[in-house]
């Protein structure tokens, strides 16, 4: 029987094929490819996103820089506060990896020659690439030096916290240069050096301490803000903003901030920036703010403060604008750019000068208070303007038995008076009897419907509530064994007790008693278009009006005013007529007595432009001393009137509001 | 026979050996190579400028007897008046050191003039620079100041045995401080990027934001002396735009140089006198 003969290899490619080891490890192989390719499109195609974005994260990065902030302007248009150059040479750490590399070998061959020769070299890799970096900036530092003639030195714990903290931003060596240093360098750097004159921008106060409180100063702000910005998932170094702390540049920091910009960059696995950058925003300007102030007549106000304390401020009649906020003793807000010092800082403090007295300090409002109080006696039918007191002033008024009170203006025996010579003169004794008469709710109604129980609401921060009419009922929940007595009656109707309101409460007081209305809502912002304000009347009638406003009148004219030192020759505004009242209040404890000297006013008398309140505080006194408002503070009010009035010489005659 | 495959790619091969050989070539040498071929090189453009010289002077020889006359009493009257400046220069400059002497003001860094003929002008987008015939020769500085008539040229970037390089102020390479004429407050003028056909432009930064410059109402800029390189009160072109910055300090404009910079024929670069050098010489140009 013939055999066919079967190949060999055939016949093992048979028998393989059909082993079933074979097939199971070709099964195996197959679902591991399977996996493989699996996974591959799970993470390429159906995962993209995430990868990019890791990629993206780990290789870009995000440097921010501050808008310039927006400028504040008075009100005809004169810089407040702006913005300067300040010059820095900034060294770009990130163009300076080949010297660190190459500086990084030269150190490490040092050491290790040293090593060789005997000497100890037990360094680390971190500590040679410090030094070498080092080493190399301090290089570029010399450089500097050297064409600048100084002999700056490097602070390396500054150095070394900026290199792994801020790497990319540029490292400040020598800041605040004068131009000329910065034209120097400008020439003799090279132009692709990493040296650059950098220029920062700090805030510039042209008029030194001038509205210091009201303008504020602005503080370091480590913190980018930004939003719509692109990138915020990178990891991002910003330059250091600025933010307002006090006065106009905190309470309109959002409008004074500018808009941050941005560049995003690719960086090496070293962090050094290649450029050109992947995508750059430019920062924007902030806006600008055009405030109510008067430069001229804040500075006439400041000046005539002088080296007092206290406190002045000037409301235009119509519109409530603002005209001038001065509160002494002040700072210079050039002290704080770039940055305030300690030794300033403790120096403010030790004059206490932080406090702006124009809205943050609160007096007893002393006789200027007269004037509301006459307004409540002559609204509710207390009294009538030519009505006389039952008692003449003779110098003391018996409230009880055993309860006497003196009247502390003039010589004390003022005699039988109306209403407008008890203005004028500012007659305690008169004025203690119209209080009784009216009464102590009465009179607190009246100031309150005057909002001198509350803040102004004007456009700044901090402002704080300590305004305060009292009444029985505050009496009785804020001081042991408060009950009311007609002491507190008689000392409320002469602005005393525990009457307190700011120069600012004041100043719209007159405005708003100027315009015969009861409230005036000041502003610190400019609006040349604005509409006069309006609020409710006084409810006096004409004749009750005028007598006031002829005692307040009489009080700067009369023979007898307590103001009329400012209608001497000398003083006299000519073509000026002011209505005013001064006040004399005493303050703090007997032992420690101070005393507050007033003045309010408003001019023009027929036709209202322009209100003042002056607040001046004395140093303690001893027995028998007084600072008198008709000396201290109508001197002061009548300075900042002379140079408002010498800036209106060609108005119109308006009609009375 | 080795395959053709190898044949051909041989001069590749050798290119590539050279360029390996040349990164263990030391520095020395490299400079040494650079500075011989660049001093090589200079006699042919000496060359070429003498050449163009002549055909200049054939030029000159079509001209008329009379035309030769006419043009030579023209140059004879502008001699006359330069040196009638000439003195007054001079007599202002004494009068000037007479009143520093009385007001005990430390003298200004004088300078020396050193005239020379440009021998080759790269007025292009990629090179903005000249070649000037003197050198090492006549004691030429990398770094002086090179001036014109009509104001600054730039500065010198390289010296040859007997020729420079100057990078011309149009080169996004030489950055100054100017003035505004009329102000004192400095701004940076640097040179900028250069169309092929174009006039010569550069761009001014740090411009203060009251500056208005316009085309029709342009600011004319002047070296400002503070940088420590430049002379105060050179010309350096006019300030023809300035738009506020993304910073709102400054502004940036554009500078128009002076069109003549593109045919210079002759310039002056001032070398500084060391302070035992004699008296203070403030270049003064019209």
């Amino acid at each position: 029987m013939a055999r066919i003969a079967v190949p060999p290899s055939e016949s093992m490619a048979a028998r393989q094929s059909g082993n079933p080891r074979l097939q199971l490890f070709y099964g195996l192989a197959a679902l591991l490819l399977l996996v493989l390719v699996g996974g591959l499109v799970w993470r390429q195609l159906l995962q993209p996103d995430l990868y990019s974005g890791r990629e993206r994260t780990q290789s870009e990065r995000r440097l921010l820089v501050p808008g310039p902030r927006g400028s504040i302007f008075d009100r005809e248009g004169r810089l407040l506060v702006g913005n300067r150059a300040r010059f820095a040479v900034t060294l770009a750490l990130d163009e300076l990896h080949d010297d660190f590399r190459q500086e990084y070998q030269l150190v490490r061959k040092n050491f290790r020659n040293a090593a060789d020769s005997g000497r100890p070299a037990d360094i680390s890799v971190a500590q040679l690439e410090q030094i070498a970096r080092t080493t190399v900036v301090q290089r570029y530092l010399d450089q500097t030096n050297a064409i600048l003639g100084r002999h700056e030195t490097l602070d390396q714990a500054a150095f070394n916290r900026h290199y792994s903290q801020q790497q990319p931003v540029p490292f400040s060596l020598v800041s605040d240069l004068t131009p000329e240093e910065s034209a120097r360098l400008t020439e003799q750097l090279p132009v692709g050096s990493p040296l650059q004159v950098y220029a920062l921008s700090a805030r510039y106060y042209p008029s030194g301490p001038a509205a210091a409180h009201t303008l504020g100063y602005v503080g370091l702000d480590p913190d980018a803000r930004v939003e719509e910005l692109p990138g915020d998932d990178l990891t991002t170094f910003n330059l250091k903003g600025s933010a307002g702390r006090d006065g106009l540049e905190k309470k309109f920091d959002a409008q004074l901030q500018g808009q941050w910009g941005g560049t995003i960059f690719r960086v090496t696995p070293a962090g050094y920036r290649v450029n050109p950058p992947l995508e750059k925003i430019s920062p924007v300007a902030g806006q600008n703010i055009t405030t109510s102030l008067d430069l001229d007549v804040q500075l006439v106000a400041e000046e005539a403060l002088g080296d007092m304390t206290g406190a002045a401020v000037v409301v235009d009649v119509r519109t409530g604008e603002v005209l001038a906020l001065a509160s002494k003793p002040g700072y210079n807000l050039a002290d704080f750019s770039p940055r305030l010092s300690q030794a300033t800082s403790a120096d403010i403090e030790n004059r206490h000068a932080w406090s702006n007295r124009a809205m943050a300090s609160f007096y007893p409002p002393g006789s200027t208070f007269k004037i509301i109080t006459s307004i409540a006696a002559l609204r509710s039918g207390a009294i009538t303007p030519d009505q006389l007191m039952e008692v003449a002033c003779e110098g003391t008024y018996t409230i009880s038995a055993g309860q006497i009170k003196r009247c502390d203006n003039g010589l004390g025996h003022h005699g039988a008076l109306t209403l407008s010579e008890g203005i004028a003169e500012s007659c305690d004794v008169y004025f203690y009897q119209v209080g009784l008469l009216t009464g102590a709710d009465t009179i607190a109604a009246e100031a309150r419907s005057f909002h001198l129980d509350r803040r102004t609401g004007i456009e700044l921060p901090y402002e704080p509530d300590g305004a305060l009419i009292p009444d029985a009922a505050w009496k009785k929940q804020h001081v042991q064994r408060g009950a009311w007595f007609p002491g507190d009656t008689a000392n409320m109707a002469i602005g005393q007790g525990d009457v307190l309101v700011s120069p600012l409460n004041m100043a719209c007081f007159a405005a708003s008693f100027a315009r015969d209305e009861v409230f005036t809502q000041p502003t610190l912002l400019h609006n040349p278009t604005a509409p006069a304000q309006h609020s409710e009347r006084t409810g006096l009638t004409p004749a009750q009006r005028a007598a006031i406003l002829e005692g307040m009148e009489n009080c700067i004219y009369g023979p007898k005013g307590t103001a009329r030192s400012i209608n001497q020759p000398g003083m006299k505004i000519p073509g000026l007529r002011i209505a005013g009242k001064t006040g004399t209040a005493q303050f703090g404890n007997p032992s420690a007595r101070k005393d507050i000297a007033w003045f309010i006013c408003f001019a023009p008398l027929d036709a209202p432009r322009v209100a003042v309140a002056v607040a001046i505080e004395s140093d303690e006194l001893g027995a028998g001393e007084s600072l008198q408002g008709g000396q201290a503070a109508a001197p002061v009010a009548n300075e900042i009137l002379k140079a408002w009035w010498s800036k209106q010489p060609k108005l119109p005659a308006l009609a009375p509001f | 026979m080795r395959p053709q495959r190898f044949d051909q790619a041989k001069p590749f091969l050798t290119l590539a050996l050279v360029a390996l050989a040349w990164l263990f070539v030391p520095a020395v040498a490299k400079r040494f190579l650079r500075a011989s071929f660049y001093e090589i090189q200079a006699p042919v453009e000496v060359t070429a400028d003498r050449v163009r010289a002549l055909q200049e002077f054939w030029v000159l020889k079509t001209h008329t007897n009379n035309e030769l006359i006419a043009a030579g009493r023209e140059t004879a009257a502008a001699l006359a008046r330069y040196e009638l400046w000439a003195q007054q220069q001079e007599q202002l400059a004494a009068e000037n050191a007479r009143l520093n002497s009385l007001l005990s003001v430390p003298p200004l860094p004088g300078w020396r003039y050193e005239h020379a003929r440009v021998l080759q002008r790269d007025f292009t987008a990629w090179w903005q620079q000249i070649v000037i015939f003197k050198g090492r020769n006549y004691q030429i500085p990398v770094g002086a100041p090179v001036v014109f008539a009509g104001g600054v040229v730039g500065r010198v970037r390289e010296v040859g045995a007997y020729t420079s390089v100057v990078e011309l102020i149009s080169s996004p390479g030489v950055r100054l401080a100017a003035f505004v004429v009329g102000d004192t407050r400095p701004m940076v003028y640097q040179g900028g990027e250069n169309p092929a056909f174009g006039s010569a432009r550069g761009q001014a930064e740090n411009v203060p934001v009251d500056v208005v410059a316009t085309p029709a109402a342009p600011c004319r800029l002047i070296t400002s002396g503070l940088g420590g390189v430049y002379p105060p009160g050179l010309p350096v072109g006019e300030l023809v735009s300035a738009e506020l910055g993304a910073d709102g300090l400054f502004k940036t404009g554009e500078v128009r140089l002076n069109p003549l910079l593109a045919r210079l024929q002759e310039v002056s670069v001032l070398v500084r006198l060391a302070p035992e050098e004699g008296m203070a010489l403030t270049p003064a140009l019209p």
